[in-house]
């Protein structure tokens, strides 16, 4: 019986971890869902592109080159794959998505972003080649034990960096001009115009924030995951099943189901096994759709972000 | 010196189909102007046009002497001209006050200023005191419009531009509504006031225009169109 209990909470602990990665990845999509309307089918090569950034900060820059040690090495990445989503973030909307979006066309920009995910997964096809990147994150070697559960630092510092932007983003949502000026242009945009809102400002500023969170997520994925230039659509695809169990641009309900289906994950790979992951989301899924199409947190179903 | 507002000529359209076309018309500094007609006539299109929601296809805009036709409407807010759009449009999901707030987004700088202008707000309509922090979409009616006029006030504007701020409301919170826009317009505030009950837009403007299908048919001083047959047989309801 305390076995059984023990294997709970050892899955329930597992699971959290996984949920949080998930988070900072379906956070973004919701954030950019929840204020433009538009799905962003380049989310998945924004953690790629976050991935290798750490991937090289982590293993040459900050260790071959500066001589660091690898911890500070690895901690370093996570904020350089913060900072490459953001820019990349920046000159992707500059580019592409805010000269489409003033022509006043919702299909453009859509397709728009497949196009970038084509144009950034085959640039890093270029750069890097087909070849998985082997990455090592030093925390992951070390294990905490509290009595017979065991986890890993990598996975507390998953939790604990995931906390942190959770609720620096929750914070600035709430407390700052500029964050509820966001809310605002998500529930309605041509109202925030007209007072004073300049909205395509704030638009930009979603994207940048949303690719900074999806950069980090990768540099917290780099090491589980399969480094390749396709490295983010391994996990993408459950970010969406989550963004959609949430409630399309809701970000609470996106949080919540994203440690829900970390922990789902966990508990399939202890009893089902691996091979049927998908499966079992995707069923989640479907039931969600059919008993509560607008999401988890239906009460709020219509405020987005 | 020429009128605050000046529209010249000015073309809306939705898509290809012109919702108003050639409205030309002045809002002199320190008065109250109406816009009234029919529904469908095109009142909330001039107004959006006017506070830069749509791009005119033709026509210009003229505030305080400068071309803002081109400018959107964020920088209209800032040159001055602020819009409680029809259908009281407050953000529902933010509280009362993050409402103000917004309201007040060009004054983010200056947290004192706002602070005090949602107080101001707050004693002009104590019932957004008694909410300040509900969701602006559970209020009542009334108090959205009184919430949606205060909003752009917070803006502090030289042009108010307001859209059937009567709709859907009880007789006694409609004066309560109009005292406030004299009281603003006395405090030296200029009003642009698109109303249905074109009996209560009479009483309260200086001047008013007549709109019928997109386009003006009959302007003068407000006291001349109570007596205007057509005005008193489409809008009075007075034979
Ligand atoms: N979003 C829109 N898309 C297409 N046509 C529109 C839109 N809004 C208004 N129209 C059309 O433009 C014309 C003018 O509408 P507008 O809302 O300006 O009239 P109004 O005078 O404000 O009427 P009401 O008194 O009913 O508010 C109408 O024929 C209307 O059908
Ligand atoms: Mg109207």
């Amino acid at each position: 019986m305390t076995d059984l209990l023990l294997l709970f909470t050892q899955q329930t602990i597992n699971g959290i971890y996984l949920g949080c990665l998930y988070v900072l990845v379906a956070l973004g999509l919701t954030l950019i869902y929840g204020v433009m309307n538009q799905i962003n089918f380049a989310h998945a090569d924004f953690v790629t592109v976050g991935a290798f950034a750490a991937f090289f900060v982590a293993t040459r820059w900050a260790t071959k080159w500066l001589g660091l040690p690898d911890t500070t090495g690895y901690l370093l990445s996570i904020v350089a794959a913060l900072g490459a989503g953001a820019l990349l973030g920046l000159v992707v909307n500059a580019a592409v998505f805010a000269p489409l979006r003033n022509r006043g066309d919702e299909l453009r920009p859509l397709i728009a972003t497949i196009g970038v995910s084509v144009l950034l997964e085959n640039g890093q096809l270029a750069l890097f080649g087909p070849i998985p990147f082997q990455f090592d994150s030093p925390f992951a070697q070390h294990t905490i034990r509290l009595g017979r559960i065991f986890f890993s630092q990598q996975s507390v510092l998953v939790v604990i960096v995931a906390a942190l932007a959770i609720g620096g983003l929750y914070a600035f949502m709430k407390f700052t001009f500029l964050g509820k000026a966001l809310r605002a242009v998500s529930q309605d945009r041509e109202t925030a115009g007209l007072m004073g809102i300049n909205e395509n400002f704030l638009i930009a500023l979603t994207i940048v924030i949303a690719s900074a969170l999806a950069g980090m997520a990768g540099a917290l994925l780099g090491p589980v995951i399969v480094l390749t230039p396709f490295a983010g659509a391994s996990v993408i695809v459950k970010a969406f099943a989550i963004v959609i169990i949430g409630g399309f641009g809701n970000m609470e309900g996106t949080i919540i189901a994203g440690i829900l289906v970390g922990i789902i994950e966990a508990f399939t790979v202890q009893y089902l096994g691996s091979g049927v992951i998908d499966l079992v989301v995707f069923v989640l899924l479907l039931v969600m759709l059919v008993v509560r199409p607008t999401g988890l947190i239906a009460e709020r179903r219509e405020e987005n972000v | 010196m020429g009128a605050l507002l000046a529209v010249e000529g000015l073309e809306l359209a939705y898509g290809d189909v012109a919702a108003c076309r050639d409205i030309s018309f002045e809002v002199a500094a320190g008065e109250i102007v109406t816009l009234i007609g029919a529904n469908g006539a095109g009142k909330s299109t001039t107004l959006r046009g006017v506070a830069g929601a749509m791009r005119p296809r033709r026509g210009r805009i003229l505030f305080r002497g400068e071309d803002v036709t081109r400018m959107r409407s964020h920088e209209r807010l800032l040159a001055g001209i602020a819009l409680v759009p029809e259908g009281r449009r407050v953000f529902p999901f933010l509280s009362v006050r993050e409402n103000l707030e917004m309201g007040g987004f060009r004054h983010r700088g200056d947290k004192a200023k706002v602070n005090a202008l949602i107080e101001r707000m707050m004693d002009t309509f104590p019932r957004l005191r008694e909410r300040a922090g509900q969701r602006a979409g559970t209020l009542s009616g009334g108090e959205q419009q009184m919430l949606a006029l205060s909003r752009a006030l917070m803006s502090e504007p030289v042009l108010l531009c307001l859209d059937e701020p009567s709709l859907g409301l009880a007789p006694i919170i409609v004066q309560e509504i109009f005292r406030s826009i004299v009281a603003i317009n006395r405090a030296g505030t200029s009003v642009l006031l698109v109303e249905q009950n074109a009996r209560y837009a009479l009483e309260t403007a200086h001047r008013g225009y007549v709109m019928q299908t997109g386009t003006i048919i009959a302007h003068d001083t407000c006291a001349a169109l109570k007596q205007d047959e057509r005005v008193k047989e489409a809008y009075l309801g007075r034979k």
